[in-house]
């Protein structure tokens, strides 16, 4: 057990040379970063940085590669065996952008989930209970009452329970550290700040605080420390004082000219896809073209509605309010059959959840769209449905036989037979949502091949991505997506780095002040 | 607690998971394909031994391989296999259809009180029987698809709502009279062989047709499989779903019109006793040919299996507590066992 000791420490959390490699990727490369007792230290990067290995390794979730060192304190952890058990009782102490909170109950017994209430005489001593958590919410002077429920709190507040309860052990700031995970993701502008005054005000009472954000303006404001990945690199760390928004936006994207490996399209055909004033869950009002041969490109924060668009155009949930045109002519909203039949097709963002029929054979998964096609008298034609399975797998590369389920092949693999299913209805627009998301650097290769097909075919692509090169890569143009709407847009050689990744911060900063 | 939050949440940013590469494709070497074989034709194994068995074990071989005891067996589960051919419809689309059993108690006391007080032909009589299952069927199918209801909830409240609509009908009477040519299929010989399992046989190709070589089929096996899929890649779920009921209660119907056949009588409690055979017979099924699927083939070697194995234990001078004893097993086994196989075939290993 490391819990908070009272002599001086040179650092909370000490990380050497720590490295991840999954097959095809390496997550992070060679990481060094202490955190300074009772400091402010904010882990900023794009989407790919390694942010997230990192967080994942102290979690206990991922071991490390052999060749690192991991301190806490004064204590020196074995960077391969890491576990969750291991992360907790080290003394590091979790709050994510979901609070994992329980809406319906009070807030002591958020507080105190997963921890032995105090008892009576074989029940739940309540009073105690009660007691002993406003107690804490005085301490850390959280301004709300141990009875009331969770849900009725303001949306700041239920952070500030989750972090209560992070903090439980300790009446007041010890635990080793506490690591806040993009926790003003889905909190209002307005409330970003009270937040962010009580987090600093527990570091300057000594907790070390390891702060995960994409938000740039609340590192400068209230970070003692920044550092910066890249790439699963560590680019920088220094003292927030000395950033300013043009310098951290510079590490964070990097000075890297932007590659595009692909000739530049000019000339784009008739819009294939017309979107106008579609409404619907995050959405308010979005509206944009997507012409014949063009790939144009989802850029946002997580929750800024990427994939509600993708929905909402493929008629997966329907809209509020807009319409949805192909070729010109509006779809009924909400008919996914019809949008299929009129030529769009997706490839949704979770593959095991929303895209493979897992259990399904190869065949089965690639005809699945398409069934209708091997009717004949009412039976099913198998042997056609074999011998074009047969030809799919030739061509996009799949490796695996044609009936094996689906879930026996690699990611890469299940991904590019779902990618061939979408392309097997001959889409005039075809909607990706991360398409190469846990996809080895092989399979993604071959997917952007197809995809350039498709394109070279006049067909239209919407593409979201988290994988910054990947947009380089295949984007005609970019549109931001903020607060429901399309805020900034760029094409061409307008698009690099800095342009997105200005523009997506630069809208927060606007909705904050 | 906290650390299942971490691992939850922690999968959501958006950064690359890792490449999910090790799940590598089995090898064709000879202990896969063995274990698999043995996989596949484990319970016809069992079967075949079990009928092995009781034809040489002193106490039965004198009763169990003759060809009147094979008969009785046959024309016995002839009404089973059609419940259970009904609940395997729905189940292929990962519904469960618990009226099936009521079903067959409803239509066989309309089918009975048809022929009888109504003195119509006995072909209108059947009809009637399945109508009425489609019927009830489709109002299953409407609760479930339309109205996003459970399955499990809707057709247990709609049994318990037929088994009272039934005793009402029925005035809590058994219904005699049936017409001597009903009565003459269910317990005759055509060929040696009792006619209702030329029925039988009839359903269970179609069935199985229906299953595996129509597109209705294949779109109930992919909702069946991921329903959130099925509907992204434009099957009609909510139709598919309906119409699954459909079938399963005009199939229940057509089981009610041949227990009126073999019985010669309805009354009000008598079809819902077949509901948990059947099931248990599905479950036990899908152990076998196709592991992890619910296949015709595999429902009938269910059936036979508990019925050979309670046939046995019965000639063998075993007690009445038996039948409900192996049912009831034999459902928990088939689930359990069928669950952790479909887990380890879906992550390639064993966790």
């Amino acid at each position: 057990m490391v819990d908070a000791t009272s002599g001086r420490r040179a650092s909370a959390l000490a990380l050497a040379r720590l490295s991840k490699t999954f097959p095809g990727t390496r997550a992070l490369a060679d990481v060094s970063l202490s955190v300074a007792p009772g400091h402010f230290h904010a882990l900023v990067g794009g989407n790919g940085s390694g942010k997230s290995t990192l967080i994942k390794i102290l979690a206990g979730v991922y071991s490390a590669d052999r060749g690192g060192s991991l301190h806490l304190g004064d204590e020196s952890f074995d960077v391969e065996q890491l576990t969750p058990r291991w992360s907790r009782e080290a003394g590091i102490r979790f709050v994510h952008q979901d609070l994992g909170l329980f809406p319906e109950l009070t807030v002591t017994e958020n507080v105190l989930a997963g921890s032995p209430f105090p008892r009576r005489r074989g029940g739940i001593d309540w009073s105690e209970a009660r007691r002993s958590v406003q107690r804490l919410l005085d301490a850390l002077e959280i301004p709300v009452h141990a009875r009331s429920l969770v849900r009725d709190l303001r949306p700041a507040d239920q952070t500030l329970i989750a972090v209560a309860r992070c903090l439980r052990d300790r009446d007041s700031c010890g635990v080793g550290l506490l690591v806040l995970d993009e926790p003003t993701t889905r909190l209002p502008a307005d409330e970003v700040d009270g937040l962010l005054q009580r987090l600093s005000a527990y570091s300057s009472r000594g907790q070390s605080i390891l702060y995960v954000t994409h938000r740039l303006d609340e590192v400068l404001s209230y970070a003692d420390t920044v550092t910066v990945l890249r790439d699963g690199r560590h680019v920088d760390t220094r003292p927030a004082a000395q950033h300013d928004r043009e310098s951290l936006v510079a590490h964070i994207a990097g000075h890297a000219p932007a590659k595009r490996q692909r000739r530049p399209r000019t000339s784009f055909g008739p819009a294939v896809l017309s979107v106008e004033g579609l409404r619907g869950g995050p959405l308010e009002n979005v509206t944009f073209d997507i012409r014949a041969g063009e790939v144009v490109a989802l850029a946002g924060l997580v929750g800024s509605g990427r994939t509600s668009v993708m929905q909402n155009v493929m008629g997966a949930v329907k809209p509020r309010g807009g319409s949805v045109s192909v070729s010109g002519r509006r779809l009924r909203s909400g008919h996914v059959a019809e949008a299929i039949s009129r030529g769009l097709a997706i490839v949704p963002e979770e593959r095991a959840r929303d895209g493979a029929f897992l259990s399904l054979s190869v065949t089965e998964n690639l005809s699945a769209s398409t069934i209708g096609r091997y009717r004949r008298g009412g039976w099913l034609r198998r042997t056609d449905e074999r011998r074009d399975a047969e030809r799919d797998i030739d061509t996009y590369g799949i490796k695996g036989t044609a009936d094996a389920p689906i879930a026996r092949l690699s990611g890469g693999n299940q991904q590019k037979a779902v990618m061939a299913r979408a392309m097997r209805s001959a889409p005039v627009v075809l909607l990706l949502d991360e398409p190469t998301q846990g996809v080895d650097v092989g399979a993604r290769a071959d997917i952007h091949a197809r995809i350039d097909a498709a394109v070279a075919g006049g067909a239209g692509v919407l593409l979201a991505t988290s994988d910054l090169d990947e947009l380089l890569h295949l984007a005609d143009r970019v549109l931001v997506l903020a607060d429901g709407r399309i805020t900034s847009e760029a094409s061409g050689p307008d698009i690099t780095r800095t342009w997105i990744f200005d523009n997506v911060y630069q809208h927060e900063k606007e909705a904050s002040t | 607690m906290t650390s299942q939050d971490a691992r939850t949440t922690l999968e959501m940013p958006t950064e690359k998971p890792p490449a999910e590469d090790n799940a590598v494709p089995t090898t064709n070497g000879w202990r896969p394909s063995l274990l698999r074989l043995t996989e596949r034709f484990g319970l016809v194994m069992l079967l075949l031994g079990v009928a092995i068995y009781f034809a040489l074990d002193p106490a039965t071989s004198a009763t169990f391989p003759t060809v009147s005891n094979l008969r009785n067996i046959v024309a016995n589960e002839s009404v089973l296999i059609l419940v259970a051919l009904a609940a395997l419809i729905p189940l292929v689309a990962h519904r469960f259809d618990l009226s099936v059993g009521a079903i067959v108690a409803l239509t066989s006391i309309a089918a009975a009180k048809a022929t009888t007080s109504m003195e119509l032909p006995i072909l209108v009589g059947v009809v009637i029987a399945v109508t009425i299952g489609a019927l009830v069927g489709l109002a299953n199918g409407i609760l479930t698809a339309y109205f996003r209801a459970n399955s499990l909830v809707i057709t247990l409240g709609m049994a318990t709502l037929l088994g009272g609509v039934a005793s009402a009908w029925s005035g809590h009477q058994t219904i005699v009279g049936v017409p001597v040519t009903l009565t003459n299929f269910g317990n005759g010989l055509w060929f040696g062989v009792p006619r209702p399992v030329y029925l039988v046989i009839v359903a269970a190709l179609a069935v199985s047709f229906l299953l595996g070589l129509t597109i209705f089929g294949r779109r109930l096996l992919s909702v069946g499989v991921n329903e959130t899929a099925a509907h992204l890649v434009g099957l009609p779920v909510q139709r598919t779903v309906a119409l699954a009921f459909v079938a399963s209660g005009a199939l229940a119907g057509l089981a009610g019109a041949l227990l009126l056949a073999r019985t010669g009588s309805a009354a009000s409690g008598v079809g819902v006793g077949y509901l948990l055979p059947a099931l248990a017979a599905i479950f036990l099924g899908s152990t076998t040919i196709r592991p992890g699927r619910y296949t015709v083939a595999g429902t009938l070697v269910g059936v036979f299996f508990v019925a050979i194995s309670i046939n046995g234990l019965t000639l063998a001078g075993a007690a009445d507590w038996v039948e409900p004893a192996f049912n009831g097993g034999a459902v928990i086994v088939a689930v359990a066992v069928s669950s952790l196989l479909t887990h380890r075939r879906l992550t390639g290993a064993s966790r």
